[in-house]
Protein backbone atom coordinates (compact mmCIF):
# COMPACT_ATOMS: atom_id res chain seq x y z
CA UNK A 1 0.00 0.00 0.00
CA UNK A 2 2.65 2.47 1.08
CA UNK A 3 6.24 1.91 0.14
CA UNK A 4 8.97 4.26 1.20
CA UNK A 5 12.52 3.67 0.08
CA UNK A 6 15.69 5.47 1.16
CA UNK A 7 13.91 8.71 1.80
CA UNK A 8 16.12 11.68 2.73
CA UNK A 9 15.26 15.28 3.34
CA UNK A 10 17.55 18.05 4.43
CA UNK A 11 16.71 21.64 5.22
CA UNK A 12 19.90 23.34 4.21
CA UNK A 13 22.57 21.95 6.49
CA UNK A 14 20.18 20.15 8.78
CA UNK A 15 19.28 16.60 7.87
CA UNK A 16 15.64 16.16 8.88
CA UNK A 17 15.32 12.54 7.85
CA UNK A 18 17.82 10.16 6.37
CA UNK A 19 17.40 6.81 4.67
CA UNK A 20 13.89 5.99 5.79
CA UNK A 21 12.67 2.72 4.39
CA UNK A 22 9.41 1.09 5.36
CA UNK A 23 6.38 -0.65 3.91
CA UNK A 24 2.83 -0.47 5.15
CA UNK A 25 0.24 -3.05 4.19
CA UNK A 26 -3.38 -2.36 3.33
CA UNK A 27 -5.53 -2.00 6.44
CA UNK A 28 -2.66 -1.40 8.82
CA UNK A 29 -2.82 1.28 11.46
CA UNK A 30 0.72 2.48 11.89
CA UNK A 31 2.01 4.76 14.59
CA UNK A 32 4.88 6.99 13.67
CA UNK A 33 6.52 7.56 16.97
CA UNK A 34 9.32 9.84 17.97
CA UNK A 35 10.29 12.74 20.19
CA UNK A 36 9.62 16.27 19.00
CA UNK A 37 11.67 17.18 15.97
CA UNK A 38 12.44 13.58 15.04
CA UNK A 39 11.17 14.00 11.50
CA UNK A 40 7.65 12.61 11.82
CA UNK A 41 5.92 15.56 10.19
CA UNK A 42 8.53 15.81 7.47
CA UNK A 43 7.99 12.15 6.60
CA UNK A 44 4.24 12.65 6.43
CA UNK A 45 4.55 15.78 4.34
CA UNK A 46 6.63 13.89 1.83
CA UNK A 47 4.23 10.94 1.67
CA UNK A 48 1.31 13.29 1.01
CA UNK A 49 3.19 14.99 -1.80
CA UNK A 50 3.13 18.28 0.06
CA UNK A 51 6.88 18.43 -0.04
CA UNK A 52 9.53 16.84 -2.19
CA UNK A 53 12.33 14.80 -0.60
CA UNK A 54 16.01 15.47 -1.26
CA UNK A 55 16.38 11.90 -2.44
CA UNK A 56 14.61 8.56 -2.29
CA UNK A 57 11.14 7.53 -3.36
CA UNK A 58 7.69 6.99 -1.93
CA UNK A 59 4.85 5.04 -3.51
CA UNK A 60 1.22 4.97 -2.52
CA UNK A 61 -1.11 2.36 -4.03
CA UNK A 62 1.58 1.75 -6.63
CA UNK A 63 1.76 5.40 -7.72
CA UNK A 64 4.95 7.33 -7.22
CA UNK A 65 4.31 10.42 -5.12
CA UNK A 66 6.45 12.61 -7.39
CA UNK A 67 5.75 11.11 -10.79
CA UNK A 68 1.98 10.93 -10.46
CA UNK A 69 1.12 13.31 -7.60
CA UNK A 70 -2.51 13.79 -8.67
CA UNK A 71 -3.25 10.06 -8.60
CA UNK A 72 -1.68 9.82 -5.14
CA UNK A 73 -3.51 12.87 -3.81
CA UNK A 74 -6.86 11.44 -4.87
CA UNK A 75 -6.16 8.48 -2.62
CA UNK A 76 -5.03 10.19 0.55
CA UNK A 77 -6.67 12.18 3.28
CA UNK A 78 -4.27 14.31 5.26
CA UNK A 79 -4.66 16.07 8.56
CA UNK A 80 -1.67 18.37 9.07
CA UNK A 81 -0.48 19.51 12.50
CA UNK A 82 -2.68 22.58 12.20
CA UNK A 83 -6.04 21.59 10.76
CA UNK A 84 -6.45 23.46 7.45
CA UNK A 85 -9.74 25.19 8.14
CA UNK A 86 -11.37 28.12 6.40
CA UNK A 87 -12.72 29.66 9.57
CA UNK A 88 -15.20 31.89 7.77
CA UNK A 89 -17.00 28.88 6.32
CA UNK A 90 -19.79 26.75 7.75
CA UNK A 91 -18.76 23.20 8.71
CA UNK A 92 -20.96 21.55 6.11
CA UNK A 93 -19.95 23.90 3.28
CA UNK A 94 -16.33 23.43 4.17
CA UNK A 95 -16.59 19.64 3.97
CA UNK A 96 -18.45 19.94 0.68
CA UNK A 97 -15.69 22.16 -0.66
CA UNK A 98 -12.97 19.71 0.39
CA UNK A 99 -14.87 16.77 -1.08
CA UNK A 100 -15.30 18.61 -4.39
CA UNK A 101 -11.66 19.60 -4.35
CA UNK A 102 -10.70 15.96 -3.90
CA UNK A 103 -12.73 15.12 -6.95
CA UNK A 104 -15.69 13.39 -5.31
CA UNK A 105 -18.54 12.73 -7.69
CA UNK A 106 -21.44 15.19 -7.46
CA UNK A 107 -23.96 12.40 -6.87
CA UNK A 108 -22.09 11.07 -3.86
CA UNK A 109 -21.20 14.45 -2.40
CA UNK A 110 -24.03 14.79 0.07
CA UNK A 111 -23.82 11.18 1.16
CA UNK A 112 -20.11 11.40 1.90
CA UNK A 113 -20.41 14.72 3.73
CA UNK A 114 -23.16 13.28 5.91
CA UNK A 115 -21.09 10.18 6.55
CA UNK A 116 -18.04 12.19 7.61
CA UNK A 117 -20.19 14.38 9.86
CA UNK A 118 -21.70 11.34 11.53
CA UNK A 119 -18.40 9.57 12.00
CA UNK A 120 -16.80 12.57 13.65
CA UNK A 121 -19.96 13.43 15.62
CA UNK A 122 -20.29 16.84 14.05
CA UNK A 123 -23.92 16.57 12.99
CA UNK A 124 -25.03 19.02 15.67
CA UNK A 125 -22.63 21.73 14.59
CA UNK A 126 -22.93 21.26 10.84
CA UNK A 127 -24.48 24.70 10.32
CA UNK A 128 -22.08 26.60 12.55
CA UNK A 129 -19.20 28.78 11.49
CA UNK A 130 -15.90 26.97 11.98
CA UNK A 131 -14.49 30.10 13.60
CA UNK A 132 -16.93 29.76 16.51
CA UNK A 133 -16.12 26.13 17.28
CA UNK A 134 -13.98 25.00 20.19
CA UNK A 135 -10.56 23.53 19.59
CA UNK A 136 -11.76 19.97 20.00
CA UNK A 137 -14.47 20.49 17.40
CA UNK A 138 -12.06 22.19 15.05
CA UNK A 139 -9.75 19.19 15.33
CA UNK A 140 -12.68 16.93 14.53
CA UNK A 141 -13.57 19.04 11.51
CA UNK A 142 -9.94 18.53 10.50
CA UNK A 143 -10.35 14.78 10.75
CA UNK A 144 -13.69 14.91 8.94
CA UNK A 145 -11.94 16.85 6.19
CA UNK A 146 -9.32 14.10 5.86
CA UNK A 147 -11.84 11.30 5.53
CA UNK A 148 -14.63 13.01 3.63
CA UNK A 149 -13.44 11.77 0.24
CA UNK A 150 -13.15 8.18 1.56
CA UNK A 151 -9.45 7.96 0.77
CA UNK A 152 -7.66 4.64 0.85
CA UNK A 153 -4.89 6.11 2.98
CA UNK A 154 -5.37 8.41 5.94
CA UNK A 155 -2.43 10.38 7.21
CA UNK A 156 -2.99 12.06 10.56
CA UNK A 157 -0.31 14.28 12.04
CA UNK A 158 -0.76 14.35 15.80
CA UNK A 159 -4.52 13.98 15.69
CA UNK A 160 -5.12 14.31 19.43
CA UNK A 161 -2.83 17.16 20.27
CA UNK A 162 -4.43 19.87 22.38
CA UNK A 163 -7.61 17.97 23.16
CA UNK A 164 -9.08 17.20 26.56
CA UNK A 165 -8.93 13.58 27.79
CA UNK A 166 -12.50 12.82 26.81
CA UNK A 167 -11.99 14.13 23.30
CA UNK A 168 -8.73 12.22 23.05
CA UNK A 169 -10.58 9.03 23.94
CA UNK A 170 -13.25 9.82 21.35
CA UNK A 171 -10.72 10.38 18.62
CA UNK A 172 -8.94 7.16 19.52
CA UNK A 173 -12.23 5.33 19.29
CA UNK A 174 -12.83 6.92 15.92
CA UNK A 175 -9.45 5.79 14.66
CA UNK A 176 -10.19 2.28 15.90
CA UNK A 177 -13.48 2.40 14.04
CA UNK A 178 -11.76 3.44 10.85
CA UNK A 179 -9.37 0.52 11.08
CA UNK A 180 -10.00 -1.88 8.26
CA UNK A 181 -11.65 0.67 6.00
CA UNK A 182 -8.56 2.74 5.55
CA UNK A 183 -4.83 2.33 5.86
CA UNK A 184 -3.86 4.81 8.55
CA UNK A 185 -0.59 6.42 9.49
CA UNK A 186 -0.65 8.59 12.57
CA UNK A 187 2.20 10.42 14.15
CA UNK A 188 2.43 11.12 17.81
CA UNK A 189 4.79 11.39 20.71
CA UNK A 190 2.17 10.06 23.08
CA UNK A 191 2.75 6.37 23.69
CA UNK A 192 -0.59 5.23 25.06
CA UNK A 193 -2.10 6.53 21.85
CA UNK A 194 -0.05 4.13 19.80
CA UNK A 195 -0.79 1.26 22.17
CA UNK A 196 -4.49 2.05 22.04
CA UNK A 197 -4.92 2.41 18.31
CA UNK A 198 -2.09 0.97 16.25
CA UNK A 199 -1.04 -2.50 15.27
CA UNK A 200 2.37 -1.47 14.02
CA UNK A 201 4.91 1.07 15.19
CA UNK A 202 7.72 2.87 13.49
CA UNK A 203 9.98 4.65 15.93
CA UNK A 204 11.95 7.52 14.47
CA UNK A 205 14.77 9.28 16.21
CA UNK A 206 16.84 12.08 14.74
CA UNK A 207 15.58 11.30 11.28
CA UNK A 208 16.37 7.61 11.38
CA UNK A 209 14.19 4.59 11.96
CA UNK A 210 15.34 2.97 15.18
CA UNK A 211 12.68 0.28 15.30
CA UNK A 212 9.74 -0.86 13.23
CA UNK A 213 7.56 -3.83 13.97
CA UNK A 214 4.23 -4.84 15.41
CA UNK A 215 3.56 -3.55 18.91
CA UNK A 216 3.96 -7.00 20.49
CA UNK A 217 7.31 -7.54 18.85
CA UNK A 218 8.59 -4.15 19.95
CA UNK A 219 7.55 -4.72 23.52
CA UNK A 220 9.44 -8.01 23.47
CA UNK A 221 12.61 -6.16 22.56
CA UNK A 222 13.00 -5.10 26.11
CA UNK A 223 11.84 -8.30 27.71
CA UNK A 224 14.01 -10.51 29.81
CA UNK A 225 14.41 -7.85 32.43
CA UNK A 226 11.73 -7.71 35.10
CA UNK A 227 12.07 -5.18 37.83
CA UNK A 228 10.63 -6.06 41.20
CA UNK A 229 9.73 -3.36 43.69
CA UNK A 230 9.70 -4.67 47.26
CA UNK A 231 8.55 -2.90 50.41
CA UNK A 232 8.44 -4.31 53.92
CA UNK A 233 6.87 -3.12 57.17
CA UNK A 234 10.04 -3.50 59.24
CA UNK A 235 13.66 -2.76 58.34
CA UNK A 236 15.49 -5.70 56.85
CA UNK A 237 18.97 -6.80 55.81
CA UNK A 238 18.11 -9.28 53.10
CA UNK A 239 20.18 -7.82 50.29
CA UNK A 240 22.87 -10.40 50.38
CA UNK A 241 20.50 -13.29 50.84
CA UNK A 242 18.30 -12.28 47.93
CA UNK A 243 21.27 -11.59 45.75
CA UNK A 244 22.21 -15.22 46.13
CA UNK A 245 19.06 -16.57 44.49
CA UNK A 246 19.62 -17.84 40.98
CA UNK A 247 18.10 -15.48 38.40
CA UNK A 248 18.53 -12.32 40.42
CA UNK A 249 20.79 -9.88 38.66
CA UNK A 250 20.96 -7.02 41.04
CA UNK A 251 19.57 -5.90 44.40
CA UNK A 252 19.39 -2.20 45.14
CA UNK A 253 18.28 -0.79 48.46
CA UNK A 254 16.31 2.40 48.22
CA UNK A 255 16.01 2.72 52.00
CA UNK A 256 15.63 0.38 54.95
CA UNK A 257 12.17 -0.66 53.88
CA UNK A 258 12.34 -0.57 50.14
CA UNK A 259 14.45 -2.19 47.50
CA UNK A 260 14.50 -2.78 43.79
CA UNK A 261 15.46 -6.17 42.44
CA UNK A 262 16.34 -6.77 38.82
CA UNK A 263 15.57 -10.26 37.57
CA UNK A 264 17.02 -11.73 34.47
CA UNK A 265 13.97 -13.70 33.37
CA UNK A 266 11.76 -16.35 34.90
CA UNK A 267 8.77 -15.50 36.93
CA UNK A 268 9.50 -18.42 39.27
CA UNK A 269 12.21 -16.34 40.81
CA UNK A 270 9.58 -13.96 42.15
CA UNK A 271 8.09 -16.83 44.13
CA UNK A 272 11.51 -17.64 45.58
CA UNK A 273 12.03 -14.07 46.65
CA UNK A 274 8.60 -13.84 48.24
CA UNK A 275 9.27 -17.00 50.23
CA UNK A 276 12.62 -15.66 51.41
CA UNK A 277 11.18 -12.35 52.63
CA UNK A 278 8.25 -13.94 54.39
CA UNK A 279 10.58 -16.42 56.08
CA UNK A 280 12.62 -13.50 57.41
CA UNK A 281 9.47 -12.19 59.06
CA UNK A 282 9.94 -8.54 58.15
CA UNK A 283 6.33 -8.06 57.01
CA UNK A 284 5.99 -8.02 53.23
CA UNK A 285 3.58 -5.24 52.17
CA UNK A 286 4.44 -4.73 48.52
CA UNK A 287 5.86 -6.85 45.75
CA UNK A 288 5.26 -5.38 42.32
CA UNK A 289 6.84 -6.69 39.16
CA UNK A 290 7.02 -3.97 36.52
CA UNK A 291 7.25 -5.26 33.06
CA UNK A 292 9.06 -3.41 30.34
CA UNK A 293 6.51 -1.66 28.17
CA UNK A 294 6.50 0.38 25.04
CA UNK A 295 7.44 3.44 27.01
CA UNK A 296 10.70 1.88 28.20
CA UNK A 297 11.49 0.66 24.74
CA UNK A 298 10.82 4.10 23.38
CA UNK A 299 12.96 5.83 25.95
CA UNK A 300 15.73 3.31 25.51
CA UNK A 301 15.69 3.63 21.75
CA UNK A 302 15.53 7.39 21.61
CA UNK A 303 16.80 9.21 24.66
CA UNK A 304 18.87 6.24 25.80
CA UNK A 305 21.23 6.60 22.87
CA UNK A 306 22.47 9.94 23.98
CA UNK A 307 23.23 8.95 27.54
CA UNK B 1 -10.75 22.02 -14.95
CA UNK B 2 -13.17 20.92 -12.28
CA UNK B 3 -10.73 21.92 -9.57
CA UNK B 4 -10.54 25.42 -11.06
CA UNK B 5 -14.30 25.70 -10.95
CA UNK B 6 -14.47 24.43 -7.35
CA UNK B 7 -11.87 26.96 -6.23
CA UNK B 8 -13.47 29.69 -8.32
CA UNK B 9 -16.82 29.06 -6.66
CA UNK B 10 -15.30 29.05 -3.20
CA UNK B 11 -13.32 32.25 -3.74
CA UNK B 12 -16.26 34.03 -5.31
CA UNK B 13 -18.42 33.10 -2.34
CA UNK B 14 -15.58 34.33 -0.13
CA UNK B 15 -15.67 37.71 -1.88
CA UNK B 16 -19.37 38.24 -2.00
CA UNK B 17 -20.23 36.77 1.39
CA UNK B 18 -17.63 38.82 3.22
CA UNK B 19 -18.24 42.44 4.15
CA UNK B 20 -15.00 43.46 2.43
CA UNK B 21 -16.50 43.65 -1.06
CA UNK B 22 -19.44 45.72 0.12
CA UNK B 23 -17.21 47.97 2.16
CA UNK B 24 -15.00 48.57 -0.88
CA UNK B 25 -18.05 49.26 -3.07
CA UNK B 26 -19.31 51.68 -0.45
CA UNK B 27 -16.00 53.54 -0.29
CA UNK B 28 -15.84 53.74 -4.04
CA UNK B 29 -19.37 54.93 -4.62
CA UNK B 30 -19.05 57.45 -1.80
CA UNK B 31 -16.05 59.11 -3.40
CA UNK B 32 -17.29 58.75 -6.97
CA UNK B 33 -20.66 60.28 -6.17
CA UNK B 34 -19.02 63.47 -4.94
CA UNK B 35 -16.56 63.74 -7.82
CA UNK B 36 -19.03 62.75 -10.54
CA UNK B 37 -21.60 65.33 -9.56
CA UNK B 38 -18.94 68.04 -9.45
CA UNK B 39 -17.63 67.27 -12.95
CA UNK B 40 -21.14 66.84 -14.31
CA UNK B 41 -22.07 70.26 -12.87
CA UNK B 42 -19.00 71.84 -14.46
CA UNK B 43 -19.81 70.24 -17.79
CA UNK B 44 -23.36 71.51 -17.60
CA UNK B 45 -22.06 75.00 -16.92
CA UNK B 46 -19.73 74.85 -19.92
CA UNK B 47 -22.27 73.63 -22.44
CA UNK B 48 -25.08 75.87 -21.30
CA UNK B 49 -22.99 79.06 -21.43
CA UNK B 50 -22.04 80.19 -24.93
CA UNK B 51 -19.37 82.55 -23.59
CA UNK B 52 -17.48 79.75 -21.89
CA UNK B 53 -17.53 77.69 -25.06
CA UNK B 54 -15.63 80.31 -27.03
CA UNK B 55 -12.12 79.72 -25.75
CA UNK B 56 -12.60 76.16 -24.52
CA UNK B 57 -11.08 73.19 -26.36
CA UNK B 58 -13.60 71.03 -28.19
CA UNK B 59 -13.00 68.14 -25.81
CA UNK B 60 -14.46 70.17 -22.94
CA UNK B 61 -17.77 70.14 -24.78
CA UNK B 62 -17.89 66.38 -25.09
CA UNK B 63 -19.43 64.51 -22.15
CA UNK B 64 -17.14 61.55 -22.80
CA UNK B 65 -13.98 63.61 -22.30
CA UNK B 66 -15.29 66.09 -19.79
CA UNK B 67 -17.15 63.77 -17.43
CA UNK B 68 -16.72 60.06 -18.09
CA UNK B 69 -12.96 60.00 -18.58
CA UNK B 70 -12.22 61.86 -15.34
CA UNK B 71 -14.73 59.53 -13.70
CA UNK B 72 -12.97 56.40 -14.99
CA UNK B 73 -9.55 57.85 -14.17
CA UNK B 74 -10.68 58.22 -10.61
CA UNK B 75 -11.97 54.63 -10.69
CA UNK B 76 -8.54 53.59 -11.88
CA UNK B 77 -6.85 55.54 -9.11
CA UNK B 78 -9.11 53.89 -6.54
CA UNK B 79 -8.51 50.45 -8.01
CA UNK B 80 -4.74 50.89 -7.54
CA UNK B 81 -5.47 50.74 -3.82
CA UNK B 82 -8.61 48.61 -3.71
CA UNK B 83 -7.49 45.68 -5.85
CA UNK B 84 -4.63 45.00 -3.38
CA UNK B 85 -7.22 44.98 -0.60
CA UNK B 86 -9.18 42.33 -2.49
CA UNK B 87 -6.15 40.27 -3.43
CA UNK B 88 -3.99 40.41 -0.34
CA UNK B 89 -5.73 37.55 1.43
CA UNK B 90 -5.84 35.24 -1.60
CA UNK B 91 -2.64 33.31 -0.97
CA UNK B 92 -1.01 35.08 1.97
CA UNK B 93 -3.83 34.10 4.28
CA UNK B 94 -3.94 30.55 2.99
CA UNK B 95 -0.31 30.27 3.98
CA UNK B 96 -0.83 31.91 7.33
CA UNK B 97 -3.71 29.71 8.49
CA UNK B 98 -2.17 26.67 6.80
CA UNK B 99 -5.09 25.98 4.49
CA UNK B 100 -2.44 26.12 1.81
CA UNK B 101 -1.48 22.61 2.99
CA UNK B 102 -4.94 21.43 2.04
CA UNK B 103 -4.66 22.89 -1.46
CA UNK B 104 -1.21 21.42 -2.00
CA UNK B 105 -2.27 17.95 -0.87
CA UNK B 106 -5.43 17.97 -2.96
CA UNK B 107 -5.48 16.54 -6.45
CA UNK B 108 -5.21 19.93 -8.12
CA UNK B 109 -2.28 21.49 -9.96
CA UNK B 110 -0.73 24.82 -9.10
CA UNK B 111 -2.17 26.21 -12.31
CA UNK B 112 -5.66 25.23 -11.19
CA UNK B 113 -5.17 27.08 -7.92
CA UNK B 114 -3.96 30.24 -9.68
CA UNK B 115 -6.73 30.18 -12.28
CA UNK B 116 -9.49 29.57 -9.76
CA UNK B 117 -8.37 32.45 -7.61
CA UNK B 118 -7.59 34.79 -10.48
CA UNK B 119 -10.90 34.27 -12.25
CA UNK B 120 -12.84 34.83 -9.05
CA UNK B 121 -10.97 38.10 -8.54
CA UNK B 122 -11.71 39.15 -12.12
CA UNK B 123 -15.42 38.58 -11.63
CA UNK B 124 -15.32 40.61 -8.43
CA UNK B 125 -13.49 43.46 -10.14
CA UNK B 126 -15.97 43.26 -12.97
CA UNK B 127 -18.66 43.70 -10.34
CA UNK B 128 -16.94 46.82 -9.07
CA UNK B 129 -16.68 48.26 -12.60
CA UNK B 130 -20.36 47.51 -13.15
CA UNK B 131 -21.09 49.50 -10.00
CA UNK B 132 -19.16 52.47 -11.38
CA UNK B 133 -21.18 52.34 -14.60
CA UNK B 134 -24.25 53.35 -12.63
CA UNK B 135 -23.14 56.97 -13.11
CA UNK B 136 -23.10 57.03 -16.93
CA UNK B 137 -26.39 55.08 -16.91
CA UNK B 138 -28.02 57.73 -14.78
CA UNK B 139 -26.49 60.48 -16.97
CA UNK B 140 -28.04 58.91 -20.04
CA UNK B 141 -31.46 59.93 -18.70
CA UNK B 142 -30.53 63.59 -18.87
CA UNK B 143 -28.12 63.65 -21.79
CA UNK B 144 -27.93 61.95 -25.13
CA UNK B 145 -24.52 60.49 -25.91
CA UNK B 146 -22.86 57.63 -27.71
CA UNK B 147 -22.21 54.66 -25.42
CA UNK B 148 -19.46 52.95 -27.41
CA UNK B 149 -16.43 55.05 -26.34
CA UNK B 150 -17.50 54.97 -22.70
CA UNK B 151 -17.90 51.20 -22.74
CA UNK B 152 -14.54 50.74 -24.44
CA UNK B 153 -12.95 53.01 -21.84
CA UNK B 154 -14.60 50.96 -19.08
CA UNK B 155 -13.27 47.78 -20.66
CA UNK B 156 -9.86 49.47 -20.74
CA UNK B 157 -10.06 50.16 -17.01
CA UNK B 158 -11.20 46.59 -16.42
CA UNK B 159 -8.20 45.26 -18.35
CA UNK B 160 -5.83 47.46 -16.37
CA UNK B 161 -7.48 46.25 -13.17
CA UNK B 162 -6.98 42.69 -14.44
CA UNK B 163 -3.26 43.48 -14.68
CA UNK B 164 -3.36 44.78 -11.11
CA UNK B 165 -5.11 41.61 -10.00
CA UNK B 166 -2.44 39.42 -11.60
CA UNK B 167 0.36 41.42 -10.00
CA UNK B 168 -1.36 41.52 -6.65
CA UNK B 169 -2.03 37.79 -6.71
CA UNK B 170 1.67 37.37 -7.31
CA UNK B 171 2.49 39.71 -4.41
CA UNK B 172 0.16 37.68 -2.21
CA UNK B 173 1.95 34.47 -3.15
CA UNK B 174 5.29 35.85 -1.97
CA UNK B 175 4.47 36.23 1.69
CA UNK B 176 2.27 34.92 4.46
CA UNK B 177 1.64 38.39 5.82
CA UNK B 178 -1.42 40.15 4.43
CA UNK B 179 -0.11 43.60 5.18
CA UNK B 180 3.17 43.04 3.36
CA UNK B 181 1.20 41.63 0.43
CA UNK B 182 -0.98 44.76 0.45
CA UNK B 183 1.92 47.22 0.45
CA UNK B 184 3.86 45.22 -2.14
CA UNK B 185 0.76 45.14 -4.36
CA UNK B 186 0.41 48.92 -4.24
CA UNK B 187 4.07 49.28 -5.14
CA UNK B 188 3.57 46.97 -8.12
CA UNK B 189 0.44 48.78 -9.23
CA UNK B 190 2.12 52.17 -9.09
CA UNK B 191 5.25 50.91 -10.80
CA UNK B 192 3.51 50.13 -14.08
CA UNK B 193 2.40 53.76 -14.18
CA UNK B 194 5.78 55.22 -13.36
CA UNK B 195 7.85 53.08 -15.69
CA UNK B 196 6.64 55.30 -18.53
CA UNK B 197 7.81 58.44 -16.80
CA UNK B 198 11.38 57.11 -16.90
CA UNK B 199 11.59 57.84 -20.62
CA UNK B 200 12.15 61.50 -19.75
CA UNK B 201 15.58 60.59 -18.40
CA UNK B 202 16.71 58.80 -21.56
CA UNK B 203 17.87 60.47 -24.72
CA UNK B 204 18.47 57.39 -26.75
CA UNK B 205 15.41 56.97 -29.02
CA UNK B 206 15.26 53.16 -28.76
CA UNK B 207 15.31 53.23 -24.96
CA UNK B 208 12.66 55.93 -25.02
CA UNK B 209 10.49 53.81 -27.27
CA UNK B 210 10.89 50.70 -25.15
CA UNK B 211 9.98 52.53 -21.97
CA UNK B 212 7.05 54.16 -23.64
CA UNK B 213 5.79 50.79 -24.73
CA UNK B 214 6.25 49.40 -21.23
CA UNK B 215 4.08 52.10 -19.73
CA UNK B 216 0.52 51.04 -19.17
CA UNK B 217 -0.42 54.67 -19.72
CA UNK B 218 0.40 54.49 -23.42
CA UNK B 219 -1.82 51.48 -23.89
CA UNK B 220 -4.67 52.67 -21.76
CA UNK B 221 -4.72 56.07 -23.49
CA UNK B 222 -5.95 54.51 -26.71
CA UNK B 223 -8.68 52.54 -24.99
CA UNK B 224 -9.77 55.59 -22.99
CA UNK B 225 -10.33 57.49 -26.20
CA UNK B 226 -12.39 54.62 -27.48
CA UNK B 227 -9.86 53.02 -29.83
CA UNK B 228 -8.83 49.40 -29.46
CA UNK B 229 -5.24 48.68 -30.56
CA UNK B 230 -3.97 45.13 -30.70
CA UNK B 231 -0.50 46.16 -29.48
CA UNK B 232 -2.11 47.44 -26.28
CA UNK B 233 -4.16 44.29 -25.81
CA UNK B 234 -1.12 42.10 -26.43
CA UNK B 235 0.84 44.08 -23.85
CA UNK B 236 -1.91 43.82 -21.24
CA UNK B 237 -2.52 40.12 -21.81
CA UNK B 238 1.23 39.46 -21.70
CA UNK B 239 1.46 41.15 -18.31
CA UNK B 240 -1.47 39.11 -17.01
CA UNK B 241 0.04 35.93 -18.34
CA UNK B 242 3.48 36.78 -16.94
CA UNK B 243 2.26 37.41 -13.41
CA UNK B 244 -0.10 34.43 -13.34
CA UNK B 245 2.79 32.32 -14.55
CA UNK B 246 5.08 33.72 -11.85
CA UNK B 247 2.43 33.00 -9.21
CA UNK B 248 2.09 29.47 -10.48
CA UNK B 249 5.87 29.07 -10.20
CA UNK B 250 5.90 30.39 -6.65
CA UNK B 251 3.15 27.96 -5.62
CA UNK B 252 4.92 25.12 -7.36
CA UNK B 253 8.20 26.04 -5.68
CA UNK B 254 6.69 25.62 -2.23
CA UNK B 255 6.45 21.93 -3.07
CA UNK B 256 10.18 21.53 -3.23
CA UNK B 257 11.55 24.44 -1.24
CA UNK B 258 12.32 23.85 2.42
CA UNK B 259 9.61 25.64 4.31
Amino acid sequence: MIEVRKLCKSYGERQAISNLTFTIEKGDVVGLLGPNGAGKSTTMKIITGFMAPTSGEAKICGFDVFEEPLEVKKRIGYLPETPPLYTEMIVEDYLKFVAELKGVDKTRLKLLVDKALTKTQLVDVRHRLIRNLSKGFKQRVGIAQALVSEPEVLILDEPTVGLDPKQVAEIRDLIKELRGEHTIILSTHILPEVQATCNKVIIIHEGKIVAQDSIDQIEKLNQGAIILNVRTRRPHHLNHQLGGIAGVQQVESINQYQMRITLSEQEDVIEEIAKEIIAAGVGLVELTPSRANLEDVFLKLTYGQNN
Amino acid sequence: MRGTFVLFKKELAGYFLSPLFYFISFLMTGLLSVMFSISLGKFHETVSNAMLQLGAPPQAQNIHYAVFIPHLSLVNLLLIFLVPALCMRLLAEEKKVRTFDLLLTSPVTSLTIVLGKYLATLVTIFGLIVVTMIYPVISSRIADFSWAPTLIAAIGIFLVAAVYAAMDLFASSLTDNGLIAFVLSIVFNLTIWFVGALNESFDEPTAKKILEHLSINTHLAGLIEGTVRTSGLVFIFSLIFLFCFLTERVIESSRWRAS
